[in-house]
């Protein structure tokens, strides 16, 4: 269960801010996953960093009792000048499992498929390849909440059907929250929608629902 | 698999991350980075050594203590703060990548790499003893507790003021460029290479504002037995500057934790 109570949020530079969130208030209950969708700069992958943590809100609060994943995306979560491994032995050595790291490695080496490059500076990678490890990095972890912003979006075909099949693997286990715009992948994956539109969040039951108002209001 | 951990716990398993990042990082960035480890200080010596000599031909020795041991104990005193000050400046934005996992703070790079920095200055120095002593110089601590200590506290002087100057840094990046257009004049008026006693009084008071001068005075103190320290050194004043300037560090990282995160 994810609930967000009147969360606002604003970044300043210096012409002034406005609002990027302004009252948003929505409730996920557990094992629904979720599609947010919107316009660039609605504040998608801002309400994806709130809720992980990574950013505070200015005013509000997101309150949880489930294990949130960091917002798998193609920035960020991984150091440049590391190589695969020891960005996933770090990552492995601060959730604090010791003893599991190479069976950690060991998984995250075998979802991502990237062959020698994984002993390779990240900062060499495609972006499908960070996405790839960053994606299989998370999934190493048994997180109830996984948070995606775009991470599905330069992956090709086989990495789709993977990460498909390991939500579906885990339903009742774990759910998502992700941010994309290729309406199939969405599809796919959530049964609920999220439209960000003017600071505020609208929620609807079906996920078709919010990408067919999504739609309406940029056919306008 | 991932149990609720208290704070301390995370903190910790944080911090062994980190180090074994910043260890690695820092001695195996390319092949070399272990001979310049060793290298940099012999060459900075040798050079020093030259200048002091050509320089100061005729004043040659110093009171109680002798003259290349002096400069060692200075120069490794002086870098042991230089570096713990000036690592952490590039300590946040190195990591940045790392700030995605929320357990990750932007003081954690920071704290690391001066428990690190001071762990290899430490280690250097220790080898420079051993080598002097087998080269006959005489650089072993008279007072090797008392030496410890000051050791310590030019280390503890450093950590804060990294911890200011990381945060500062990171807020306001031409402060990295600044320290390091001062770490030179910082290194004369700390009386790495030129004895202090040569300072006029009027002058010295205003010298002695400069909390490094206390802790090179001291450890020289405790290296050579008959050496007369600086008048007015003391390690209080010294250790004034270390809280106060560590609560600072502390203070602006608590504050401003979310924009250094950012940038």
């Amino acid at each position: 269960m994810i609930k967000v109570e009147g969360l606002y949020k604003r970044y300043h530079n210096h012409h002034g801010s406005d609002w990027v969130l302004k009252d948003v208030n929505f409730e996920i209950p557990t094992n629904v996953s979720v599609g947010l969708v919107g316009r660039n700069g609605a504040g998608k992958s801002t309400l994806l960093r709130l809720i992980g943590g990574m950013d505070s809100p200015d005013r509000g609060q997101v309150v949880t009792n489930s294990r949130i994943s960091w917002p798998i995306g193609l920035s960020g979560g991984l150091q440049g000048s590391m190589t695969g491994r020891q960005n996933v032995r770090f990552v492995a050595r601060i959730h604090g499992n010791r003893d599991e790291i190479p069976d950690i490695v060991r998984r995250v080496e075998e979802f991502a498929e990237i062959g020698p490059a994984f002993d390779e500076p990240v900062r060499t990678y495609s972006s499908g390849m960070r996405s790839r490890l960053n994606f299989g990095l998370s999934l190493a972890f048994d997180f109830e909440v996984y948070l995606s912003d775009e991470a599905t979006a330069v992956g090709d075909r086989s990495f789709r059907a993977k990460a498909t099949q390991a939500f579906q693997d885990r339903i009742g286990k774990a759910s998502i929250i992700m941010v994309s715009h290729s309406e199939g992948i969405l599809k796919e994956l959530c049964q609920a929608g999220l439209w960000l539109h003017q600071g505020q969040a609208l929620w609807f039951d079906d996920i078709n629902d919010a990408i067919k108002a999504y739609h309406q209001s940029t056919s306008k | 698999m991932l149990s609720t951990r208290t704070s301390w716990q995370v903190t910790r398993s944080v911090w062994h991350a980190m180090f074994i990042r910043e260890a690695l990082a820092r001695t195996m960035a390319d092949r070399m980075a272990w001979f310049w480890m060793l290298f940099e200080p012999i060459a900075i010596i040798i050079v020093m050594v030259a200048i002091r000599t050509v320089i100061m031909g005729s004043v040659h020795s110093i009171e109680g203590a002798e003259f290349i041991p002096w400069i060692i104990t200075g120069l490794f005193g002086f870098f042991l703060v230089r570096e713990n000050m000036m690592r952490p400046i590039g300590a946040i934005d190195a990591n940045k990548g790392l700030f995605a996992y929320r357990q990750v703070k932007p003081i954690d790079p920071v704290l690391i790499r001066c428990y690190l920095e001071g762990l290899l200055q430490s280690f250097i120095f220790i080898l420079f003893i051993i080598a002097c002593s087998l080269l006959e110089i005489n650089l072993v601590p008279a007072d090797a507790l008392g030496a410890l200590f000051a050791w310590l506290s030019l280390w503890c002087l450093g950590l804060g003021a990294g911890l200011i100057f990381s945060a500062l840094a990171g807020l306001v990046p031409e402060i990295g460029k600044i320290l390091r257009i001062i770490s030179l004049p910082l290194l004369i008026i700390s009386g790495v290479i030129f004895p202090l006693n040569f300072v006029p009084h009027e002058l010295l008071v205003y010298v002695m504002w400069n909390p490094i001068v206390h802790g090179l005075e001291s450890l020289r103190g405790a290296f050579f037995p008959l050496y007369r320290p600086v008048p007015g050194t003391s390690l209080l004043y010294l250790w004034y500057w270390i809280l106060g300037m560590t609560t600072l560090g502390l203070m602006l990282h608590v504050r401003f934790e979310l924009r250094l995160k950012r940038q």
